[in-house]
């Protein structure tokens, strides 16, 4: 589970995620004037800089480091399932069994 | 040639190669704060209105590191409503008869005037829903919800007090040493992690609100917390208590992992007010609900190899919610009683544990202060602890049956009163500043793992002991065996894998210190595991599963001494153990699975077992 680029182009260069990440996944690279995502296997998944991106460039994905396995299920429990949202109303790939 | 500026840039960048330091080499002030949660924030607003200089150092952005970014609730006592002894009497007997129940008191005195002061700062606006705001909630939009109500977001107010306050702050930076000498603390030392700056600040009075820690977030946003104090407070050769009660916090099957997909409105929303829920009339069930909730529940789990629910129960979830988060009773015709215990949006079940493991339950974890103080002082002149997971304060007790929103609203006083105590410690004492020896020498230390040339990486490292931590056979249901094996290889990697940790950046360097932090604190949640062998709140020993009062009603300390780690018993106070001619039946309300069959005593089940009517 981590934070992933949907679009680095819609970057506006605000920094917010560099300002707000926990972990230190993020760094800006001022020429391109850009925020780089520099350490994605440190992403907690905390989802902060997702919702501080102004230029929606960010999105949330288990594309590349995958979810953590739950260690005890039954057969009733939810499946792991694929998620990636990319921007409001638009939930690409999303799958989220019976919820809302 | 190309023109490079032309082109739209669509492939990640590289991390820039270097990234300037915005801050000096060099500090000096009379009080610095280490960490900026609630704790942190409130010791350094204190300090500055006793008059002090205050310098705060955070690993991250305040308001947006460690675990003061997640609460969803926040509860106070209101003296001229609230039954004290209710309350008293649901911690002393929920807690398993380990609370300290001094700083219990405080939050019973003290609570109303830190609501208010938070309050006043802006964390504790209400503003509507994400369901009541628009369809914000239908079109999952997150960050649109934000945006509507970025002025009230409690997140924004961190910087926005300490900069009012004219308390200066140095973000991003890492604190791996506080200096003593001769029994007084001299400083602190760390390094600016974007760019790898070594940073030494020479200080009258330390208070370290570090907070706890996990070895990896697997599902609770605490990886920001990596027992960064803890480690420092060890090897200054303080007491470490608390760290064989587990933390409760879990993941959702529907998402296991990710906090954001599983808690993401909880924390876009305000925090909810709570509290005034606990009466004589309804003791029983309300001590039962949380230490069902945070206890036994896992250990029942644990021994059927089951989750807890089955991850799709949303709607059984919001009425958990409303259960734990508290309404005060009786005061719902009350047009001043703002604890409604509102509901915040739907979320999925929380249905499988080991959310943050390694973390220890609320406010048992960090260092433990002499029980009659309430100030956070340690051993050490001009060094105080405040907070969770630093602090090992005890007002739950071992099972922390406080009520949900508790640890916000006590970590803010906790720190509160260790800011007063600095500051007033600050006013006498003179200033020394750190020699240049002492900087060299240890500069020299912080950086080493950039100097490894062939060593770990401590990404791997961080998952191999999460790998030897996480089963719920060495957490959740404990035993001697496995504990010893466990043990075996965390002291393997203490031996043979910290020392080789190797930073290729000064990110690495961070998790380099990191790793070393955790694999300590593993060594110590084991040994600690260990000595304790009985179960008591949130630690449960499958070999011993039952409460031992005539050996344990103690608080084990861990303590670095000459031959390695030392397990010390310090007696809990006389008058905080209740009644112990009592009947064990009558002294405790909860029992662990199978203990009536085994002690020989019938108690009706409990509504969350099936028995009485649902609520």
């Amino acid at each position: 589970m981590s934070v992933v680029r949907v679009d680095l182009s819609k970057c506006i260069g605000c920094e917010s995620c560099v300002k707000v990440c926990p972990m230190d996944v993020f760094y800006f690279d001022h020429t391109a004037h850009k925020s780089v995502i520099a350490y994605p296997e440190n992403c907690q998944s905390c989802g902060q800089c997702f919702v501080h991106c102004q230029g929606r460039s960010l999105g949330m994905s288990n594309d590349m480091f995958g979810f953590a396995i739950p260690a005890m299920r039954q057969t009733t429990t939810a499946p792991m399932n694929r998620v990636v949202v990319t921007e409001p109303g638009v939930l690409t790939e999303m799958t989220r069994g019976e919820l809302p | 040639m190309e023109n490079k500026e032309r082109k739209p840039v669509t492939k990640e960048l590289p991390r820039p190669a270097s990234v300037p330091c915005p801050y000096e080499a060099r500090y000096e002030t009379d009080v610095v704060v280490l960490g900026c949660g609630f704790a942190g924030l409130n010791a350094a607003v204190t300090a500055r209105e006793s008059g002090r200089r205050v310098l705060v150092v955070d690993k991250g952005r305040p308001g947006f590191s460690g675990l003061s970014p997640w609460p969803s609730s926040f509860r106070w006592f209101d003296p001229e409503k609230d039954d004290a002894d209710a309350f008293r009497r649901a911690v002393l007997i929920g807690g398993d008869y380990i609370s300290n129940m001094k700083w219990y008191e405080e939050w019973i005195t003290d609570s109303k005037r830190i609501y208010h002061r938070l309050r006043d700062w802006g964390m504790l606006t209400p503003f509507p829903k994400p369901q009541e705001a628009g369809d914000f909630f239908e079109r999952q939009d997150y960050a649109g919800y934000r945006e509507a109500f970025q002025q009230l977001d409690r997140h924004e107010k961190w910087v926005e007090v300490l900069e009012k306050n004219g308390i200066p702050f140095l973000e991003y930076t890492m604190v791996t040493d506080v200096i003593v000498e001769e029994g007084r603390v001299r400083g602190v030392m760390g390094f600016h992690v974007p760019s790898g700056k070594v940073i030494a600040i020479s200080a009258r009075a330390v208070v370290m609100a570090m907070g706890g820690g996990c070895y990896k977030p697997s599902g609770f946003p605490a990886g920001g917390d990596t027992f960064d104090g803890e480690y420092i407070a060890y090897e200054l050769g303080l007491p470490i208590s608390g760290k064989e009660f587990e933390d409760s916090h879990g993941t959702s099957s529907v998402a296991p992992g990710s906090p954001f997909y599983y808690m993401n409105w909880q924390y876009l929303e305000n925090i909810w007010p709570g509290g005034g829920d606990a009466s004589q009339d309804n003791l029983k069930p309300f001590i039962e609900s949380k230490v069902n909730f945070v206890v036994l529940g896992r250990a029942r789990a644990a021994k059927n190899r089951l989750p807890a629910s089955t991850g799709k129960e949303v709607t059984r979830e919001a009425e958990t919610n409303a259960l734990r988060r508290g309404a005060a009773l009786g005061y719902e015709t009350d047009p001043d009683e703002i604890r409604s215990g509102k509901l915040g949006s739907p979320l999925p079940a929380s249905d499988t544990h080991g959310g943050a493991i390694g973390m220890s339950s609320h406010l048992t974890g960090g260092v433990l202060c002499d029980l009659e103080d309430v100030s956070g002082r340690t051993g050490i002149d001009g060094l105080y602890v405040a907070g969770d997971g630093m602090h090992a304060s005890y007002p739950g007790g071992a099972s922390y049956p406080c009520g949900r929103g508790f640890t916000s609203c006590f970590c803010s006083i906790d720190g509160d009163h260790a800011g007063r105590a600095a500051a007033a410690f600050a006013a006498e004492a003179t200033l020394q500043p750190l020699s240049e020896e002492t900087v060299a020498e240890r500069t020299e230390a912080i950086t080493a793992p950039l100097r490894v040339e062939r060593g770990f990486d401590p990404n791997w490292a961080r998952d191999v002991l999460h790998g030897f931590m996480a089963p719920y056979w060495v957490t959740i249901s404990k035993s001697e065996k496995v504990l010893e094996a466990t043990l075996v290889q965390v002291e393997y990697m203490r031996d043979h894998v910290a020392p080789y940790l190797m930073a290729r950046t000064s990110h690495d360097l961070r998790l380099c210190h990191e790793m070393k932090h955790k694999i300590l604190s593993a060594e110590m949640k084991l040994r600690a595991s260990l000595y304790r062998k009985e179960s008591r709140g949130a630690t449960y020993r499958e070999d011993y599963p039952y409460r031992d009062d005539e050996h344990f009603l103690c608080y084990l300390t861990v303590n670095k001494t000459g031959e390695g780690m030392e397990i010390r018993e310090v007696p809990v106070k006389e008058e905080w153990t209740g009644d112990r001619e009592q009947a064990y039946e009558k002294r405790y309300l909860c029992y662990y699975p199978g203990e009536p069959e085994a002690r020989g005593f019938h108690v009706e089940p409990p509504r969350w077992m099936g028995g009485g009517k649902k609520p």
